[in-house]
C-alpha cells in the first residue's frame, strides 16, 4: 500500500467513524445516541461470543474439538462472502463522493482496492469475535501449545481476504455486465439475486457431496466428515486447519501469500475499467423525448408508498437487501408445489425425525424468516438522507408519511408472504381452517413487522449517512429490528412445533394470531406517537 | 508573462446509452492566466465535459490534455496539477473542516507549515476559520462550497476547473472568490468554469465558450464575441440562431 492508500483508508474509516461523530459533536442528543449505538452493538458482539464459544463447547462435549479450527475458517469465510456480495455494489461502485475522489490523484485502482480494505477493515470486529470465541472453546479443550495462539488470530486477518475478493470480483463482474444496459439497475439486482441464489444452491451441494462420499451412519461422524470433506473443497479452511493443528509452515504460506497474491491480481482489473463502469452507472442522459399524457392520482399514503418503491428500485443495494427474503419465499413455495414436501423437510432438517404435520403450525413462522428478517420501514426513514427536506417541508403530519411507509411494506409483503404460505398449506395438504388461519397469522406478522420496523426506523434514524449500505445493513434500526426478530421467530417456531404435538393446532394458530395482532397494533400505536 | 496552453480540449465527444451525445465534438484551449467562462443552458453538456477534464467521467471520443498530459492515459499527472469544485459537493460529512481539508493537504503531500498558512489564509477570508472543528455535516450548502474552495485553492493548482462555483455563496464570499481568481490568473493558473451567470462571466472572464445541445456554439475572447454587445445579448442571440 502507498502512501495516499493510508491515506484515503484512514479518511474512509474516519468519515463514518461513530467516535469521530461524537467527539466532535455538540448535539447531546446525538451523542446519547452514539453511546446507545455502541452500548446496543456491544451487546450484540457479546452475545455472538456467547454463542460462538457455546458452540465450541458443544462440539468439545461431543468429542469434535479437531474440527474447530476448519469449523471456524468456514464460518468465518461463508460471512465474510455472503456479506460482501451484498456490499459491493454500494461499497465500490455507484458511491456518492466517487466525484471528489476521482477528481483527486488517487487511481481508479487505489480508489477500489481502499474501499475494498474499509470493507474487510469494517467487518474485522465481528471476524476476531467469532475467531477468539472460538479459540477459546478450543484452548478449554485441547490445552494447545502457546503459538497455537498467536497463529490461529494472526490468520484470522487473513481468512476473510480471499472470499470477500472473490465476492467483490463477482460484484465487479455483474455491475461491469449492467453496465451496458439501460435498465442497469434492474439488471444488476437480477443478476445479483442469482448469484446469491446460485450460491445457496452450491452449498446444498457441496454438503451432499460432502456427506454422499461416506455413508457413515453415525450422525457425529458424519459431521465431521462433512466438514472435512467440506474443507477438501474450500482449500483456505484447509490451510487454516493445518496451520493451527500441525503448525504447518507451507499451509500459513499458501493462506497469507494466495490472499495477498489474490489482493494484487484482482484489483488490476478492476482499477483498469473501474473509471469506464462508474461513469455507466453514474451517468444517465436526458432522453428529451418525454410526452404529457394523462396524469394518475394517488392518495397521500399511495403517493408516498409510490415514492418508496421507485427509492427501492433506484438502488440495487436496497433491491437485493430488500427483496431477497421475498424472492426465498416464492421460491420455497414453488419448491413446495413442484417437490414432495417430505423430502425438502428432511433435506433441510438434514432427516431430523420431523413431520410434515408437525411444521404445520410453523409454516407461517418459516415464511416470515425469509420475508420478515428485512423491513423497508426500518431503513427509509434513514434513507431520506439529505432529502429528508423534502418530505419534512411538505403539507403533510408525520403520521401519514409513516403510515405511506407503512403501506408500502405491506404492499411488498403481503402478496409473497401468503404466496409462500398458501404453496406450503397446499403442498402439506393442510386442512382448510388451519391454512386460512396461517395466512391469517401471516398478514399479521406482516403487519408486525412492518410496524416494528417503523418503530426502530423512527427511533434510530440516522441521515448523516456515507453511503447507503451504512444504513440497509450496518445501522442499528437494522440490527435492533432484525436480531431479537430472528431469535423470537427461531424460538416461536420451536414452540409451536412442540406446542402443536399436544394441543389443538387451529387454537395455537388462534392464540399466535392474537398475540401477533396485538403487538402489531401496539408498534403501530408507538409509531404515531413517535411521529406527533 | 508567457502564456501557453494549459487545457486542451480537442474533439472531446461523449455518447450516453441510446446513441445521444451529451458532448458532441468539443474543441477548446485554455491558456495559462485565462479565465474561461463555460456557458449554456441546463442540459447543454457543460458538467459533462467539465467532469469528463477532471478524470471523473470516462470518454472514448477525443483528447484532453492538462499541461500536455492526457487525461485517458497520464490521469495522474493531471490531476495532480488540477483542482475541481463540484456544482454541489459531495464531501465526507462526518468530518470535521480541518480533517477534511488535512486530507486533501495529506493527498497533495502538502507540508505542515504550508498547509497551515494557507488554510489560516483562506478560512479567514471565507470567515470559516471558527468553524472548522465543526463536523460538515453541521455546514450549510455556502459553507461547504466555502470548503471545497479552501480545499482546491490549499495546493497551488495550475488549473482549477469550477463546476458553477458561485452558487450558494453569500455576496462577500462570491467577491472573495472573484478576487482570489484574479490573483491566480496573475500567477499564471488557467481557470476554467461553467455558470449561468452572464453578468459574472461577462465581468470575470477574457474567454468565453457557449455550448448548446453538446455542440460549441461560439467561443473567443470576450471582446471577440460580444463587441459592442451584453454577453446576455450574445448568448440569446446564438442560442435562438441555433434553433
Amino acid at each position: 500500500m502507498n502512501k495516499n492508500s493510508i491515506v484515503l483508508l484512514r479518511t474512509l474509516l474516519k468519515s463514518t467513524s461513530q467516535w469521530n461523530i461524537y467527539k466532535n459533536c455538540k448535539d447531546k442528543k446525538k451523542k446519547g445516541r452514539i453511546i446507545g449505538g455502541f452500548i446496543g452493538f456491544s451487546i450484540l458482539y457479546l452475545c455472538l461470543i456467547a454463542y460462538c464459544i457455546g458452540m465450541s463447547i458443544g462440539y468439545g462435549k461431543m468429542g469434535l474439538v479437531g474440527i474447530m479450527p476448519a469449523v471456524c475458517a468456514l464460518t468465518i469465510s461463508l460471512l465474510a462472502f455472503i456479506f460482501t456480495v451484498f456490499k459491493t455494489n454500494g461499497y465500490l461502485f455507484n458511491f456518492k463522493e466517487y466525484d471528489m475522489l476521482m477528481s483527486l490523484p488517487f487511481t481508479p485502482g487505489t480508489v477500489a482496492g481502499c474501499k475494498f480494505m474499509y470493507m474487510y477493515v469494517k467487518s474485522l470486529p465481528w471476524n476476531v469475535s467469532i475467531s477468539v470465541a472460538m479459540l477459546i472453546g478450543y484452548a478449554i479443550y485441547t490445552a494447545p501449545a502457546i503459538w497455537v495462539y498467536p497463529v490461529w488470530l494472526i490468520l484470522t486477518l487473513f481468512l476473510p481476504v480471499i472470499p470477500m475478493i472473490v465476492a467483490a470480483f463477482i460484484g465487479f463482474l455483474i455491475a461491469k455486465v449492467s453496465a451496458g444496459f439501460k435498465k442497469k439497475n434492474i439488471l444488476q439486482t437480477i443478476l445479483t439475486f442469482i448469484f446469491v441464489l446460485a450460491i445457496f444452491a452450491l452449498r446444498f451441494g457441496i454438503e451432499a457431496f460432502a456427506k454422499d462420499e461416506e455413508k457413515i451412519n453415525d450422525a457425529l461422524l458424519s459431521a465431521s466428515e462433512t466438514i472435512k470433506n467440506t474443507e477438501n473443497i474450500y482449500l483456505p479452511a484447509k490451510w487454516f486447519d493445518g496451520a493451527v493443528s500441525s503448525f504447518s509452515v507451507s499451509d500459513i504460506l499458501l493462506l497469507t501469500g494466495i490472499s495477498i497474491i489474490l489482493f494484487v491480481v484482482i484489483f488490476i482489473p478492476v482499477g483498469h475499467s473501474y473509471r469506464s463502469i462508474n461513469s455507466k452507472l453514474k451517468s444517465h442522459a436526458a432522453s428529451k423525448k418525454f410526452k404529457m399524457t394523462a396524469q394518475k392520482s394517488r392518495s397521500i399514503e399511495n403517493a408516498i408508498a409510490y415514492k418508496e418503491l421507485k427509492r427501492m428500485t433506484g438502488s440495487p443495494a436496497y433491491m437485493v437487501n430488500g427483496g431477497l427474503g421475498m424472492i426465498f419465499a416464492v421460491l420455497i413455495g414453488v419448491a413446495a408445489l413442484i417437490f414432495d414436501i417430505e423430502s425438502i423437510i428432511a433435506k433441510v432438517l438434514q432427516d431430523a425425525p420431523v413431520s410434515k404435520e408437525m411444521l404445520y403450525p410453523a409454516f407461517p413462522l418459516i415464511i416470515y424468516f425469509m420475508i420478515g428478517m428485512v423491513a423497508t420501514t426500518a431503513i427509509t426513514p434513514s434513507l431520506e438522507g439529505k432529502n429528508y427536506w423534502i418530505v419534512k417541508s411538505l403539507p403533510i403530519p408525520e403520521k401519514t408519511l409513516y403510515r405511506g411507509k407503512m403501506l408500502f411494506n405491506m404492499y411488498i409483503t403481503v402478496p409473497f408472504a401468503m404466496f409462500g404460505t398458501i404453496c406450503l398449506c397446499i403442498s402439506a395438504k393442510v386442512p382448510v381452517l388451519t391454512s386460512l388461519l396461517e395466512v391469517i397469522l401471516m398478514v399479521a406478522l406482516c403487519a408486525f413487522s412492518t410496524a416494528w420496523g417503523c418503530v426502530c426506523g423512527i427511533k434510530h434514524m440516522r441521515l448523516d449517512w456515507e453511503n447507503e449500505i451504512e444504513v440497509i445493513k450496518q445501522s442499528s434500526a437494522v440490527a435492533i429490528y432484525m436480531f431479537p426478530n430472528m431469535f423470537a421467530t427461531m424460538i416461536l417456531v420451536v414452540l409451536v412445533v412442540i406446542l402443536g404435538m399436544h394441543m389443538n393446532l387451529n387454537l395455537i394458530l388462534a392464540v399466535l394470531i392474537l398475540i401477533v395482532t396485538l403487538l402489531a397494533w401496539l408498534c403501530y400505536r408507538k409509531v404515531m406517537k413517535l411521529s406527533k | 508573462m508567457e502564456k501557453k496552453p494549459i487545457l486542451e480540449i480537442k474533439n472531446y465527444s461523449k455518447t450516453y446509452g441510446e446513441g445521444k451525445k451529451a458532448a458532441d465534438n468539443v474543441t477548446l484551449t485554455v491558456e495559462s492566466g485565462d479565465i474561461y467562462g463555460f456557458i449554456g443552458h441546463n442540459g447543454a453538456g457543460k458538467s459533462t465535459t467539465i467532469r469528463a477534464v477532471v478524470g471523473v467521467l470516462d470518454f472514448t471520443e477525443g483528447e484532453i490534455l492538462i499541461d500536455g498530459h492526457s487525461v485517458k492515459t497520464d490521469s495522474m499527472e493531471c490531476k495532480k496539477i488540477t483542482a475541481y469544485i463540484p456544482d454541489n459537493p459531495d464531501l465526507y460529512e462526518n468530518l470535521t473542516g480541518i480533517q477534511y481539508l488535512n486530507f486533501i493537504a495529506d493527498v497533495f503531500r502538502i507540508s505542515e507549515r504550508e498547509r497551515e498558512a494557507s488554510i489560516k489564509k483562506y478560512a479567514d477570508l471565507f470567515e470559516i476559520t471558527d468553524s472548522l472543528g465543526d463536523l460538515i455535516s453541521s455546514y450549510s450548502h455556502g459553507m461547504k462550497q466555502k470548503l471545497a474552495i479552501i480545499s482546491a485553492l490549499i495546493h497551488n493548482p495550475k488549473l482549477m476547473v469550477m463546476d458553477e462555483p458561485f452558487v450558494g455563496l453569500d455576496p462577500k464570499a462570491a467577491f472573495t472568490l472573484k478576487q482570489i481568481m484574479h490573483e491566480m490568473c496573475e500567477n499564471g493558473t488557467a481557470i476554467f468554469f461553467s455558470t449561468h451567470v452572464l453578468d459574472v462571466a461577462e465581468k470575470l472572464c477574457n474567454k468565453v465558450a457557449i455550448i448548446k445541445n453538446g455542440k460549441i456554439i461560439d467561443t473567443g475572447t470576450m471582446e471577440e464575441l460580444t463587441g459592442k454587445k451584453s454577453l446576455e445579448e450574445v448568448f440569446l442571440e446564438v442560442q435562438d440562431e441555433q434553433k
